[in-house]
């Protein structure tokens, strides 16, 4: 039992790291219509900029200020990078966001080197105790990191005017437009918000060991989460993001128990074999709006 | 226009036939010294040279340079080479010749594909490689190397290169290497079962097969546990080891995933013992949370001692290097990138010595090595590569424990050693297949 339990935590405790890359996913594809491929820049951006900060200030105070400027760093890609292209398809757009995520992270690796950075973080491989399973301090605390600046993002968008316009637009941009919301602010607040997530996630990711090169490589298990939950879901990409943690965790922990080919590294095509399954049923992920389309 | 056809046809045949006549190699040459040579060497002095009257050995590197896993082993393994050719050309060179190893450096981002790719890229111009960073991505070339007789130096340790007379290994292999090192915790460590935590793959399946071998001739028990790269990743094989509760764990993996293993297992509570294979360590983990628990509970095997040694070899390694350099990313890259060329240096002086620095010379010259000179870093016997895979392996490793005011964190608590497993075992196939 306290095995089981220690397995599921460890499992929100990464699936809320797949929750906040997936919910920048989100953000971008609602108010552009384009899938970000740069969201793993970002999260390594962030997490480099919290290793450089922490040697000269305090961890959260180099939180706050990395991903403060991580997002000015999504708000500028956008400005510089994507606003240019509007009206191209959002093919164009998406295969250019590539390119951001390249650039970026070549730049990022050189700040990060070749050895492993620390983080500087309170947490550690600190363990607490939890109904008499031994949890990760670190799992516990980007769970709960995550639920809190989800709630926070959920109140934003439904009682902020800023959401309120995010909303419209993302709705009907010519529409928002008309009723004198800046559709081109909407573009710059969504990247810098979808940058901050991300930035969130690889501090909450480097936590522990520390901060390598290739941990760029977990930002990608968000693509099977936004398919799970809908490209347009924001609850869908943290109810995805969660899922896909836990049974991950389940998997690798119990796998091997069912049957030997579920055992050794089977929990890694977890997330992808679960999109397909719910692809099969619902096109449009679990909370993915159904689109009408004319025949 | 049928004619004009026919004639563009007809010159296009003849132009397939002559280019499928010509020989990929060059018409062999002599230069200095009456030595005969093809591809990858000149009469023209190195681009480089100490000495512009010597003709020049080009030899390829294909590493993990950039954005590869294996890049902080990679980028310091392909340094150290630089610096010891440097040093072989400064002494003289071989013979009436001198070595780069500087011009034909690739990236192969530890991707197969690539590997393949920028091999074909250099190949026309190179003798051999100086360095093949990779178990699967010299698989990938391997075939054409064998078909070519051009000679790689691995950066890696899979028992499967013994098999194979175009690969010049040095010390021992991941399989026995872990032998020693079950057979080294069932005598000092009083070990009774024993897991081995591993990549899957040629690296860390071998490993485990050396691991398992072993554990049968030391009567212990076993538990396999296979694991999947990445740091966040290792969860599910802590608790698999907390369950199993070995008295001693094989490691086999990268270094940030043994940290974390060793690290939350320790916060669980396990007491057990870890043994990580060389490529398992960065001295860099000395500075995470882990610390620690690596302190306390890990060891690493290896092929040869760490940097800082006191042999010759590991004198020669540290006046060469950047010292600025090598402190600010201290790592035994350094080491294996300098212990790896001497048989590559020795391979070619016997191929001068024997006036064909041919490829078919130089594979001729590394069937016939007896012993290497590796200067203390090995023992010459290790340079053995004529005869049966079974004869000539190299049995011994070497046990490090950590050491934070070491160079790279580690410092030999054994010397080289055979146990008994690796001792009695007949080598007649990789030991992973």
């Amino acid at each position: 039992m306290n095995e089981f339990v220690a397995t599921v935590v460890r499992g929100l405790g990464s699936g809320s790291i797949y929750a906040l890359l997936a919910l920048g996913f989100v953000i971008i594809y609602k108010s552009m219509r384009v899938i970000s491929f740069a969201q793993p820049a970002f999260m390594m951006a962030g997490a480099t900029l919290v290793s450089h900060l922490v040697l000269s200030m305090n961890f959260f105070l180099a939180v706050l200020v990395a991903l403060l400027l991580t997002a000015l760093l999504g708000a500028g890609v956008e400005r510089l990078a994507l606003r240019p292209m509007i009206g191209r398809p959002v093919f164009v757009i998406a295969i250019i966001t590539l390119g951001v995520d390249i650039v970026i992270r070549t730049v990022v690796n050189s700040f990060i080197g070749l050895d492993i950075r620390q983080m500087g973080d309170p947490w550690g491989l600190e363990q607490v105790g939890v109904l008499g399973a031994n949890i990760d301090q670190r799992h516990l605390a980007t769970l709960i990191t995550t639920l809190i600046v989800v709630a926070a993002l959920f109140a934003f968008y439904r009682w902020s005017r800023t959401g309120l316009a995010m909303r419209a637009a993302s709705s009907d941009q010519e529409v928002a437009l008309a009723q004198g919301v800046s559709v081109g602010r909407v573009f710059s607040l969504s990247w810098a918000l979808a940058a901050m997530l991300a930035g969130l996630a690889g501090v909450f990711l480097s936590t522990g060991i520390g901060l390598e090169q290739n941990l760029w490589l977990t930002a990608l298990k968000a693509l099977p989460v936004i398919i799970l939950g809908g490209l347009d879901s924001l609850g869908g990409a943290v109810v995805a993001g969660l899922s896909i943690g836990v049974v991950e965790a389940l998997v690798g922990s119990y796998g091997g128990d069912l049957h030997p080919v579920f055992g050794g590294d089977f929990f890694l095509v977890v997330p992808y074999l679960l999109m397909l399954l719910v692809l099969l049923v619902k096109p449009y992920g679990l909370f993915g709006t159904r689109e009408v389309e004319r025949i | 226009m049928r004619v004009r056809s026919g004639v563009a046809v007809a010159l296009v045949a003849v132009l397939v036939g002559v280019s499928g006549c010509r020989s990929d190699a060059p018409e062999a040459q002599q230069g200095g010294g009456d030595v005969k040579f093809d591809v990858g060497v000149t009469k023209e002095p190195c681009p480089e040279a100490v000495d512009k009257a010597k003709g020049c050995i080009y030899l390829g590197s294909i590493s993990d340079l950039t954005e590869g896993p294996f890049k902080a082993l990679g980028v310091p393994i392909t340094e150290s080479q630089k610096k010891f050719w440097k040093r072989v050309n400064a002494a003289g060179g071989i013979g009436s010749f001198e070595v780069d190893v500087t011009k034909y450096v690739k990236d192969n981002k530890y991707n197969p594909q690539i590997h393949n790719e920028v091999y074909a890229e250099i190949k026309p111009d190179v003798l051999g490689l100086a360095q093949t960073l990779g178990s699967p991505t010299t698989a990938a070339i391997l075939a054409d190397l064998k078909s070519t007789g051009v000679i790689g130096v691995p950066a890696s340790w899979t028992s499967a290169w013994a098999f194979e007379d175009v690969i010049l290994e040095s010390g021992t292999n991941y399989c026995f290497e872990s032998m020693n090192s079950v057979d080294f915790g069932a005598e000092t460590l009083k070990a009774k079962s024993v897991a081995a935590l591993h990549f899957p793959g040629d690296y860390g399946d071998d490993a485990a097969a050396g691991t398992k071998l072993a554990a049968e001739v030391n009567g212990m028990t076993f538990t396999d546990i296979p694991t999947a790269p990445g740091q966040e990743n290792q969860g599910a094989a802590i608790q698999k080891l907390i369950a199993a509760k070995p008295d001693l764990v094989i490691l086999t993996t990268g270094p940030t995933e043994a940290a974390t293993i060793v690290g939350g297992a320790a916060q669980n509570g396990f007491k057990g013992q870890f043994i990580g294979t060389s490529p398992t360590w960065n001295p860099a983990l000395l500075k995470s949370p882990a610390a620690p628990a690596l302190t306390a509970l890990y060891r690493q095997s290896g092929p040869w001692a760490p940097y800082g040694a006191e042999t010759a070899g590991h004198k020669a390694l540290a006046e060469s290097l950047d010292q600025a350099m090598f402190k600010a990313a201290p790592n035994d890259g350094y080491t294996a990138g300098w212990v790896w060329s001497y048989p590559m240096k020795a391979a070619l002086q016997k191929a001068v010595d024997a006036k064909d620095l041919t490829r078919a010379g130089l594979l001729a010259a590394v069937k016939s090595l007896e012993t290497v000179d590796y200067e203390g870093m090995l023992p010459e016997a290790a340079g053995k590569f004529s005869g049966e895979p079974n004869e000539r392996v190299f049995r011994q490793s070497i046990i490090s424990k950590v050491n934070p005011a070491a160079p790279t964190g580690v410092s030999v608590e054994k010397d080289f050693f055979t146990g008994k497993t690796a001792e009695a075992h007949q080598f007649a196939k990789p030991c992973y297949q």
